[in-house]
């Protein structure tokens, strides 16, 4: 069993190594955490996506682009692929829940998308990632078809955040308590109100911004909550009030 | 002397206009209505594969509202389309739906790399990383043989050639293509464009370079069919996105390499998005006038740059222009004028579905502050 001041040192690499966006250091720091027996739920949360979120204040004040962002997360992935699959399951912590995401029909921008599907996934949800330039048809199929907590669509192009509200009508004629995020370039949080999704990144533009933000949010909701509460509880709603303070 | 509207129009683009002068309303990107449209009888999808049709829906929003330009395309896929990628047409307008042909297959995309078959899904996913990586840095794009003729560039040009014959000395025609970068995000897996633009720029330099002689090209013929101006849109290459470093080092002297090529009629640089850092940037980039989005702030960057031709910048999409009422969409306009714009023009392709009564609204505020103060 490794000592503190040895796991303090690992949660370090592994944080630096994102935000460096240094994968080879991120995997050599992961292989160590399992090496000496490390709790691979807290390697991850603790050190991957804390580096995460240094990334996203990074990004916030302009130091960091979207190159470097994507540089981390590849960085990100290199130590979740190998820890993952040592996560114990059955995690008091873990948040236990399912998204379906996907980029809108007549809309192959993904990069967004797949960092928000990112966060999800380091904290724990099963994700069904529709892909890209998916018919609206398919969003609810798949909502129904997985009993999904939240469905998140993405939209890079003005022009194609049109048929969002269509797929938000139709989950809701299905299950009006349902959690719907919409997120996108033109995406701000009045069209999200007036067209009836439970939220969207409050300031348009950067819906990167509001993807990165998320992964404070679910790192709090991981320690605050117990599986049962969250399940039952949690919601869009509560992780973007969250992210607002 | 200003006679009419395409001569108010060509006169602000050469940096001509003078106080007095009428402030035009025009944009060199997509300006389209469902409207004008339907009012043609053709449906949605036609219009970006018929030359006729094209051009009409172009000229609707003249001849319906008093625009001031006719500009073709409408969709981002035709340059991409006629290096090799495939673009999806839909046709969705029964459903309520309006939905622009859409790359769906890159010249260089994830979907196009095999596999093996038993690998997890992460070993998988380095796999195609890899594999995208390497055809990135080993592949050298190629011009069709014979670009008028190549997928829908010729329809394009024949469009330019209809608006120009039937409208040509009332309204400018204006046509337009992606900038270098952002073209080059369209025939190539994106995500891979931006890191390698951090980790091997001399790889994207080189692909740049290919573009910007395929550009010059593309545009030159457009110029040649008849368009009055171009607009190149370079909005992958915003600060929503880039780093200004990256912007002057990587984007900048491709842009300035193709402005310096593009001979004949004025040109325009747009980037959407955050403009803020980079408006100096864009001022050296060799075009006539700069176009900005509802992001930027137009006040500032007049002071900034008080010399230079600024066309911005209301938001062409949700409130107010598409869902607010006639009198917000008065004080937009309002808005747009008295923070310095040279002409009144939308941040990004109009969205269609723009209530008549407020592209009357729109058309209307102009005769109240359309007026040249600078």
């Amino acid at each position: 069993m490794a000592t503190p001041e040895q796991q303090a040192d690992i949660l370090e690499r592994l944080k630096n190594g994102v935000i460096e966006y240094d994968e080879d250091s991120v995997v050599a720091a992961s292989r160590e955490a399992l090496d000496v027996g490390m709790d691979a739920y807290k390697a991850v949360m603790d050190g991957l996506a804390a580096g995460m979120d240094v990334v996203g204040e990074y990004f916030a004040k302009g130091e960091y682009f979207v190159p470097e962002v994507l540089m981390c997360a590849d960085a990100l992935y290199g130590g979740l692929n190998l820890l993952r699959p040592h996560i114990k399951m059955d995690a008091e912590k873990m948040i236990k829940g399912t998204v379906v995401i996907g980029t809108v029909e007549g809309d192959i921008h993904d990069i967004g998308k797949n960092l928000v599907k990112m966060m999800f996934e380091v904290a724990g949800f099963t994700v069904h990632d529709l892909g890209r330039d998916v018919p609206l048809d398919q969003f609810v199929d798949k909502y129904l078809e997985t009993d999904a907590d939240i469905v998140c669509m993405s939209a890079m192009m003005t022009t194609t955040m049109i048929g969002m509200p269509v797929v938000i009508e139709k989950v809701r004629a299905k299950n009006p308590r349902a959690k719907i995020m919409i997120g996108g370039a033109p995406i701000n949080e009045d069209i999200a109100q007036k067209w009836g999704a439970d939220g969207t990144g409050k300031d348009a533009p950067n819906a990167l911004q509001e993807a990165l933000n998320m992964i404070g949010v679910l790192r709090e909701l991981s320690d605050q909550f117990k599986t049962e509460r969250v399940q039952k509880e949690w919601g869009a709603d509560g992780l973007l009030d969250a992210s607002k303070t | 002397m200003v006679n009419n509207s395409k001569d108010t129009v060509m006169k602000v683009l050469r940096g001509d206009a003078t106080r007095g002068d009428p402030v035009p309303n025009f944009s060199g990107m997509g300006s389209i209505t469902l409207y004008g449209i339907q009012q043609l009888g053709y449906r949605f999808n036609e219009i970006h594969v018929d030359a006729r049709k094209m051009a009409d829906a172009a000229a609707s929003t003249y001849r319906l509202f008093g625009f001031e330009s006719a500009v073709v395309p409408f969709d981002m896929g035709v340059v991409a389309e006629s290096l090799g990628a495939a673009v999806k047409y839909y046709d969705k307008a029964d459903q309520g739906q309006i939905i622009y042909p859409t790359m769906t297959r890159k010249v260089i995309d994830r979907a196009n790399v095999n596999v093996p078959e038993g690998l997890s899904e992460a070993d998988a996913k380095t796999f195609v990383m890899k594999e995208i990586e390497r055809q990135i840095t080993d592949y050298e794009l190629r011009m069709p043989p014979d670009i008028a003729h190549t997928g829908r560039i010729p329809v394009v040009l024949e469009a330019i050639r209809i608006l120009k014959r039937e409208l040509g000395d009332a309204v400018a025609v204006g046509s337009w293509t992606l900038g270098p970068f952002t073209e080059l995000g369209q025939v190539m897996d994106l995500e891979f464009l931006l890191k390698m633009s951090a980790k091997k720029p001399d790889v994207v330099k080189r692909h740049l370079s290919f573009m910007v002689d395929y550009l010059e090209k593309v545009l030159s013929l457009y110029v040649e069919a008849g368009a009055d101006f171009v607009t190149v849109r370079e909005m992958g290459a915003t600060s929503s996105i880039l780093s200004p470093r990256m912007f002057k080092s990587l984007v900048l002297p491709a842009l300035q390499d193709l402005f310096g090529r593009i001979k004949g009629v004025p040109r325009v640089l747009h980037i959407c998005g955050d403009t803020n850092p980079i408006v100096e940037l864009m001022a050296e980039s060799g075009a006539d006038a700069l176009s900005v989005d509802q992001m930027n702030r137009l006040n500032e960057t007049r002071a900034r740059l008080p010399n230079v031709v600024l066309l911005g910048n209301y938001k062409p999409f949700g409130a107010p222009f598409c869902e607010g009422t006639p009198e917000e969409v008065d004080a937009m306009i309002k808005e747009s004028i008295e923070q310095g714009a040279d002409a009144v023009w939308p941040g990004c392709d109009i969205w269609p579905v723009v209530p008549v009564e407020n592209m009357k609204a729109m058309m209307e505020a102009m005769k109240k502050y359309g007026v040249n103060s600078r």
